[in-house]
């Protein structure tokens, strides 16, 4: 269970340079309640389905937390208004990070999803 | 008979609903014998046990979502993530490196999570605690192999707060609502109950009630009508202790010359609690470790204070003597084995429960909160030197300094000891962080007679003679505190003349011997002569 952090300590694969990228990018969290419980679930879900490690910062703070964790996330206080720092490294980084910008520019989907408020 | 009780709360969720209450804090745990087909809890071994316990914790919410509406989906999709999330994996495997019992680091790592919750500024996030508990009992009950309990269609379920997963595995289609002592409109429990049309109300404040009493919640209104009348109980009761209140106030048992006797039970199993009749003082040992068939329920907070809570609320006034987990040395802890440097050493009792606090800890919180519910003391098993009751009052009272921060209900319980190593015995009087003493004549006699423990049962009775001269000399150490005894000794009329000639005038016996020492003591004089005429 700890082989994200493990991860890290192994020797990289050698990658060609198109796959293999550090990536960040800045948004903002114009959702009205934030990120509660069902907004989380479809960022950490969409989050896991890249290889590369995902962390996010939130208003400017240099607390990275790890984007894969709704535990995290949820507890990150993100609210509507927040500027969202999110920075991938690894195989997809920068798929992830255009994914993960637009489903925050998308409002997450919520509208799609029986126009409830969360 | 009683009026009828109306208390106003927050509506969570429209409509009025009555029925029969039922109150979420009454034990759910079946005893072993009451599981036979339960899988023998494997709690060693590993991360693979928790691996396999949250798999089967996802699959059950996996099934519980199948046909769901879309809000039970979501609920139940938040769960699974949590369940999914690395961080958490990561933090039970951290601790696990720190040589902490897996069962032990899980539940550490989310109670965590849950102490964070509950701290949140906005009620949105401190709502989302429930739904931690509630994926933590859940792991907790697959590595137990038992699941969370229903209740019964059309009841008034009655509690502190309601975990999502219960709300979504309980049939609402016979009726029924919700009252929480707590809770939270914001709930994931709120949410599917305006869903699901099913009144609730949350804020009442605890309130007494039996289980199948007829309650009413008007989600309307936002109140609560306890039909058959009740109280409110006040957050802060008035500390009482016990030990001010051993003198014989039931039972009215004298000797032949009319010194009072007070006779209590001994009991294993929160249903014994039955024979507590009105002649009885009350129980004067309860041996936790009968309810605790496995470390997974060691790790189980909420398990452990349903079933002190039961006890303590079937003795009413009565004071109940629970002891700590007695587990090691001859009494084995399913998943407790392959702890690093337990199986050699003498590592049982308090010495156990010190070395391995993570138990201990989740112990003293399950007691610091029954506490509350009546007259309950703390005894700790295997006491030898006085620095263990120290240790263990400090472990109490840093849990209960955590459950103050966590709003929860508590109270500090008198914390005494069993005197059943000859060395304490005999050095009675330098314990005087002891509230209370009971004498365990077993370990006693097998510890000052140098007896196998299977051949105690024979050495018992030519042992007697110094085992009743150790009491005799302890009794007059212990400096008017409150001294019984709970042996097997006790509850043999054969030794009764030479304890009561000891000084003892509490016994506690298994509730079958209670008619032969009730009889046995009115023949006799406090000094243990037999009385004139008999």
């Amino acid at each position: 269970m700890t082989t994200g952090l493990r991860r890290e300590k192994q020797e990289p694969e050698p990658l060609p340079e198109p796959f293999k990228v550090n990536c960040q990018t800045e948004v903002e969290v114009k959702h009205g309640v934030g990120l509660h419980a069902r907004p989380s679930v479809t960022f950490t879900r969409l989050a896991k389905s890249f290889p590369c490690s995902i962390e996010i910062a939130v208003n400017g703070s240099d607390v990275w937390l790890n984007g894969k964790s709704i535990i995290k996330i949820m507890g990150a206080k993100i609210r509507k208004g927040s500027i969202l720092r999110i920075r991938a490294d690894g195989i997809l980084a920068e798929e992830a990070i255009r994914a993960l910008k637009e489903l925050i520019e998308r409002n997450f989907d919520e509208e799609k999803k029986h126009g409830r408020t969360a | 008979m009683a009026e009828p009780l109306r208390l106003t709360a927050k509506s969570a969720s429209p409509g009025i609903a009555s029925g029969p209450a039922f109150l979420a804090e009454e034990p759910k745990a079946p005893s072993a014998a009451e599981r036979p087909d339960a899988p023998a809890p494997s709690t060693v071994g590993g991360f693979g046990v928790l691996e396999t316990a949250i798999d089967i914790s996802i699959g059950e919410l996996e099934r519980l979502a199948e046909g769901a509406d879309a809000e039970s989906r979501d609920i139940i999709d938040f769960q699974i993530e949590v369940l999914r999330d690395p961080t958490i994996a990561e933090a039970t495997g951290a601790r696990m490196e720190a040589d902490e019992n897996v069962v032990f680091a899980w539940v550490a790592t989310l109670d965590a999570y849950i102490g964070e919750l509950e701290a949140a500024d906005e009620e949105q996030m401190r709502a989302r605690a429930v739904d931690i508990l509630d994926i933590k009992n859940r792991v907790l009950g697959a590595l137990a192999g038992t699941p969370i309990a229903d209740f019964p269609p059309g009841s008034v379920f009655v509690g502190k707060d309601m975990e999502p997963s219960r709300f979504l595995a309980h049939d609402w289609s016979k009726g029924g609502g919700i009252a929480l002592f707590a809770g939270s409109t914001a709930g994931h429990v709120a949410l599917l109950a305006r869903a699901k049309s099913v009144p609730m109300v949350v804020g009442t404040g605890r309130f007494s009630a039996a289980d199948g009493d007829p309650v009413s919640v008007d989600g309307d209104a936002g109140a609560v009508v306890l039909k058959a009348g009740g109280m409110l109980i006040p957050s802060l009761v008035p500390a009482r202790t016990s030990a001010t209140n051993t003198q014989a106030e039931s039972g009215e048992l004298r000797t032949a010359d009319g010194v009072a006797i007070q006779l209590s039970i001994n009991i294993n199993d929160p249903a014994e609690i039955d024979a507590l009749d009105p002649a009885t003082a009350g129980v004067g040992l309860m041996r936790s470790e009968f309810s605790v068939a496995s470390l997974a329920d060691a790790a189980n907070e909420e398990r452990q204070l349903a079933i002190y809570r039961r006890v303590l609320e079937q003795a009413g006034n009565r004071p109940v003597i629970i002891r700590m987990l007695d587990i090691g040395g001859d009494k084995p802890l399913a998943g407790l084995e392959d702890l690093p440097g337990l199986s050699a050493s003498g590592l049982r009792g308090i010495r156990l429960l010190l070395a391995r606090p993570e138990i201990a800890r989740v112990q003293a919180r399950a007691l610091l909160r029954a506490t509350v519910f009546g007259r309950l003391s703390v005894m700790l098993p295997m006491v030898t030197f006085p620095d263990e009751i120290d240790r263990m009052r400090d472990l109490f009272r840093e849990e209960a300094e955590k459950l103050g921060r966590r709003a929860l209900l508590h109270r500090m319980p008198p914390i005494g000891m069993m005197v059943e190593v000859p060395s304490a015995a005999l050095m009675l009087d330098t314990f005087g962080s002891a509230a209370f003493f009971s004498f365990g004549t077993n370990d006693l006699t097998q510890y000052l007679a140098a007896t196998a423990r299977d051949d105690i049962e024979a050495d018992t009775g030519k042992a007697a003679p110094a085992v009743v001269r150790l009491i005799a000399q302890a009794v007059k150490l212990t400096a008017g505190k409150p001294i019984s005894i709970c042996g097997d000794m006790a509850g043999d009329p054969r030794y009764l003349p030479g304890l009561l000639a000891a000084g003892l005038r509490h016994f506690s016996v298994a509730p079958v011997r209670r008619p032969a020492i009730r009889s046995a003591i009115i023949g006799l004089n406090a000094d243990g002569t037999r009385a004139a005429g008999e």
